[in-house]
């Protein structure tokens, strides 16, 4: 933090703010919030007499609130930059001015009631996010007691209990007698690996981070001991399991089950725990002085404004996903973009470290570069036919469509450089003006028309995204799974693309069953245009109903790359679905939509192509 | 706020009462047959007269 806050070519904002965010990579611009401090941070020289004379103490969060601080304090010893920073809420008050003993205090007058936020923008090539994670909180856990009894903290707690810069200088004592503590119990996986409270997740740090504490409890008192109820210890990576042994070495007694209950001495403040050890099945109570709560970690409540602004996904989990879980690890999906530490998975300093190395090095990939190569798969506007509509601006996943203004003449225009060629925005126009390049509605007719050519009622056409759906077809094909030979997939860049006309036209063609398929919704390559596929194919559902067609005809199914098995799965129930549709069916919905139905359009596109062919 | 709404699997033809929240775009799962082909119905499923 000191190397960074000292670097000349590293400008460190804190106390600040990201507000808004626009532009896409190599040409991001960032609106910035620097909160006030109250203080000139180049004059103060963090002399501390300002804070001696303040009459105000609150509990200190820096050191969970185990001591005090001032309403003017350093947040915590290493804060870059070393200065105070004035605490308004609870300051007793500037306007008028009902203490001003800092001020008074303060010989180089560094103190400036009247300072006021500051906004500026930067303009930046890419941006690393890093916004961290935050502990859970196991109060709703009331079977552990915490906040009900005094002795049972958090791991975080424990930090600053045993930290030789805590409220009690590493001298680690127990919260009701101040004493230190004979016995410590650890219970790991609170708020971690439960579908029903907490997180479903592994928190990745908690068992080596108790493996830690307690060879620091083992190494600053010999005589203490320790107990850790556990489901499993989890210590891979490189010496970890020499470390578990160490601990086990040195006494560490680890009891294979998690205690259902903690009761209170009234007198002693003494802790029981009631755990049945799974490995000997034997129940027991143990008798502790302490308890420490191995607390999951969870994604931060506050980053969800962030995640909006740089158009990124979320997980199942919360935190943020990257471009590809293998090849692109620290890669969002908005070009630019990349992700160090615990913002995008709960994960360890190694390997937070490792990772903001990584995103370091992918930025200055682009930044020397001077250059962006982007994907030629890119969306086009035909403004002659485009209506102003603006729909194309509303789904785009990457905000890459800059909005129409139609008294100004001015028609939407794709910024190719932050288009990821999905084609939600070609599939979802109302007036078919935007056309993909090298993914053309003409090609998709094409494909359609050949599939059909021959024995229709035999064939399933089967529109399948190119990272999940098609991936998992080719997974059940490596892995020699017997499927139904007569489906044919279409391949898209994203299921997005799929138009209602290119599963109208497939129906008008003699298709006895269309399959649209694409990515979970938690692995969408694109952000959410997948949940573009599925509103679009139930608003085809409607329509089909409406015009007489069975709407089972019609199928949608979300196939992941590794989901071979579930691909074959899936064409064996549709061949089923297939035998059950009658040729006269088939005959009745080509007499449907051959009236006309936005053949117009077909025309236009096949049009549109031709020219640019020629 | 989520709202009970009735379902129908468009590949097992199973209806269901399940959670629906207005405006959120959820991943729909059969619960009988596991397949996303599921579509809310904005009316009850007619009853299916006895015998």
């Amino acid at each position: 933090m000191m190397d960074v806050g000292r670097h000349p070519r590293i400008k460190l904002l804190t106390n600040s703010e990201v507000e808004n965010v626009t532009g896409f990579v190599g040409n991001f611009q960032v609106s910035v919030r620097k909160k006030t401090r109250y203080i000139d941070e180049d004059a103060c020289t963090a002399c501390s007499e300002c804070e001696v004379v303040c009459p105000v103490v609150v509990p200190d969060e820096y050191q969970e609130g185990f001591s005090s601080r001032k309403a003017i304090y350093i947040p915590f010893p290493q804060a870059v930059p070393s200065s105070y920073v004035l605490d308004m809420d609870n300051c007793l008050g500037t306007n008028p001015i009902a203490c001003g003993k800092c001020a008074d205090a303060c010989d180089k007058d560094c103190i400036d009631y009247d300072m006021e936020d500051e906004h500026f923008d930067l303009e930046v090539g890419t941006i690393t996010l890093a916004t961290g994670m935050q502990p859970y909180d196991p109060t709703e856990m009331d079977e552990y007691g915490y906040t009900r009894f005094e002795n049972v903290i958090t791991s975080m707690e424990f930090e600053r209990l045993i930290c030789a810069g805590g409220p009690v200088e590493g001298h680690f004592v127990r919260p009701t007698d101040r004493k230190t503590p004979k016995s410590v119990a650890f219970i790991q996986c609170v708020g971690s690996r439960s579908v029903n409270r907490g997180v479903p997740y592994c928190s990745n740090i908690c068992c080596m981070n108790t493996v830690k504490d307690t060879l620091l409890l083992q190494d600053h008192y010999p005589d203490l001991q320790s107990k850790v109820f556990y489901m499993d210890i989890r210590s891979f990576g490189k010496g970890f399991e020499d470390l578990y042994r160490r601990s086990k070495e040195v006494g560490v007694q680890y009891i294979r089950g998690l205690p259902g209950n903690i009761e209170e001495d009234p007198v002693t403040q003494n802790l029981y725990l009631t755990a049945e050890n799974t490995l000997t099945g034997k129940v027991t109570t143990h008798e502790v002085d302490m308890v420490v709560l191995a607390v999951g970690l969870v994604p931060r409540q506050d980053s969800e404004l962030i995640r909006q602004m740089l158009t990124l996904s979320p997980t199942s989990d919360g935190f943020v996903m990257e471009a590809h879980p293998k090849l692109k690890p620290v890669d969002a999906p908005t070009r630019g973009v990349y992700f160090a530490g615990c913002v995008e998975a709960p994960k360890d300093i190694k390997d937070s470290v490792t990772q903001a190395s990584a995103a370091v090095a992918r930025a200055n990939i682009l930044l020397n570069a001077g250059e962006v190569k982007i994907e030629a798969i890119t969306s086009v506007i035909h403004e002659e036919e485009c209506n102003y509509c603006g729909r194309c601006v509303r789904v785009c996943p990457f905000h890459a469509i800059t909005p129409a203004n139609k008294k100004a003449g001015l028609y939407p225009k794709v910024v190719e450089a932050a288009c990821s060629g999905c084609g939600t925005c070609a599939a979802e126009c109302t007036t078919d003006c935007i056309s993909m390049r090298h993914f053309e509605d003409a090609q998709y007719y094409a494909q359609v028309d050949a599939i059909l050519a021959e024995d229709p009622m035999e064939k399933i056409v089967a529109f399948a995204c190119n990272w999940c759906s098609y991936a998992g077809g080719d997974n059940a094909g490596t892995s020699r799974l017997q499927y139904p030979h007569n489906v044919r997939l279409v391949r898209t860049m994203c299921s997005g693309r799929v138009d209602e006309d290119f599963i109208m036209h497939a129906f008008r063609k003699g298709a006895p069953l269309v399959l649209v398929s694409g990515c979970h919704f938690s692995d969408c390559h694109y952000i959410d245009a997948v949940t573009w596929t599925q509103q679009r194919i139930e608003k085809t559902w409607d329509k089909l109903e409406k015009m007489g067609i069975r709407p089972e005809r019609l199928q949608l199914e979300w196939i992941s790359a590794a989901e071979g098995q579930k691909f074959a799965r899936v064409m064996r129930e549709l061949e089923e679905l297939r035998r059950r549709v009658t040729k006269e069916e088939v005959d009745n919905t080509m007499r449907i939509l051959s009236n006309g139905f936005k053949t117009a359009t077909k025309k236009a596109a096949t049009k549109r192509v031709a020219a640019v062919i020629s | 706020m989520s709202e009970s709404a009735y379902f129908k699997c468009l590949r097992c033809a199973h209806e269901y009462v399940g959670e629906y929240t207005p405006k959120a775009v959820e991943e729909k799962t059969c619960p009988k047959c596991g397949s996303n082909s599921v579509r809310r119905l904005k009316s009850p499923p007619a009853e299916k007269a006895a015998g």
